[in-house]
């Protein structure tokens, strides 16, 4: 896949989980699969129901995120897994809330069938003031 | 090694050399490795560590508040995500960043095949 290719990937990619995060939480249980690795907040997760149900079981119910820096990179040479690296740095506005959380969050994202890409690696921190 | 063992002494062993020897970074690149500092998008060890010689500052000290590791695949690659604060001489405020490696494993050692790097305004 050529450069700015995987730079649109990345795009998409930010662009629709935010989307699901902020609309339909639960859907997000498309995008991991039983290999998936989540950090949230240094506690580790793995697989796509344990996922979904601790990003199901967080503390609000409605919440916006607002995205300042999308990042990406191959994360192999060419000819690797296709895998893309995405860096995003942002801030989440909890309902009810004064003062929006600043975040950072990284993605690997891995080809699977049929030109969709789902998250092999994520790992999620608020960056405290 | 404990994967985690491993992240934290590669953290410590970047940020030491970037505080304290910085040119001595060239040894932890190699020639397809990626650096993107903030949203500039560099390539190979000469040109990463040139980038990261000629920033506009002598003196510094990287103080690291978090770091997550994990597996990137099957083929023995990690992934480590940082978070802290960058102390420059002089500055009265220090800068808070964020950064992210991808390390692969070469004969026993890692490399840092990936990097992206990015200041976190308030």
């Amino acid at each position: 896949m050529a450069e700015t290719n995987k730079e649109e990937v990345a795009s998409a990619f930010v662009n629709h989980y935010y989307h699901l995060f902020d609309n339909d939480r639960s859907s997000l249980s498309s995008i991991y699969n039983p290999t998936s690795l989540l950090s949230f907040e240094g506690q580790k997760i793995y697989g796509v129901e344990n996922i979904s149900n601790k990003l199901k079981q967080l503390p609000f119910d409605q919440c916006h995120h607002l995205i300042s820096t999308v990042d990406s990179q191959p994360s192999s040479m060419a000819g690797g897994c296709g895998g893309i690296l995405v860096f995003v740095s942002g801030s989440l506005q909890l309902h009810g809330e004064d003062h929006p959380l600043r975040f950072s969050q990284m993605f690997h994202l891995i080809p699977g069938l049929q030109g969709s890409f789902f998250v092999q690696n994520e790992m999620f921190r608020l960056n405290y003031g | 090694m404990d994967p985690d063992a491993v992240a934290k002494a590669f953290v410590e062993h970047y940020y030491s050399t970037f505080d304290a020897n910085r040119p001595g970074l060239v040894s932890l690149y190699q020639e397809g490795s990626m650096l993107t500092f903030e949203g500039q998008k560099i390539q190979g060890s000469q040109n990463i560590v040139a980038k990261l010689t000629s920033l506009p500052f002598q003196q510094c000290k990287h103080n690291i508040t978090t770091v997550d590791c994990q597996p990137s695949g099957p083929a023995g690659g990690m992934l480590v995500f940082v978070s802290g604060n960058l102390q420059l001489a002089g500055e009265q405020h220090a800068l808070k960043f964020s950064q992210m490696f991808h390390l692969i494993s070469n004969q026993g050692t890692y490399y840092v095949f990936n990097d992206i790097f990015r200041l976190n305004y308030a």
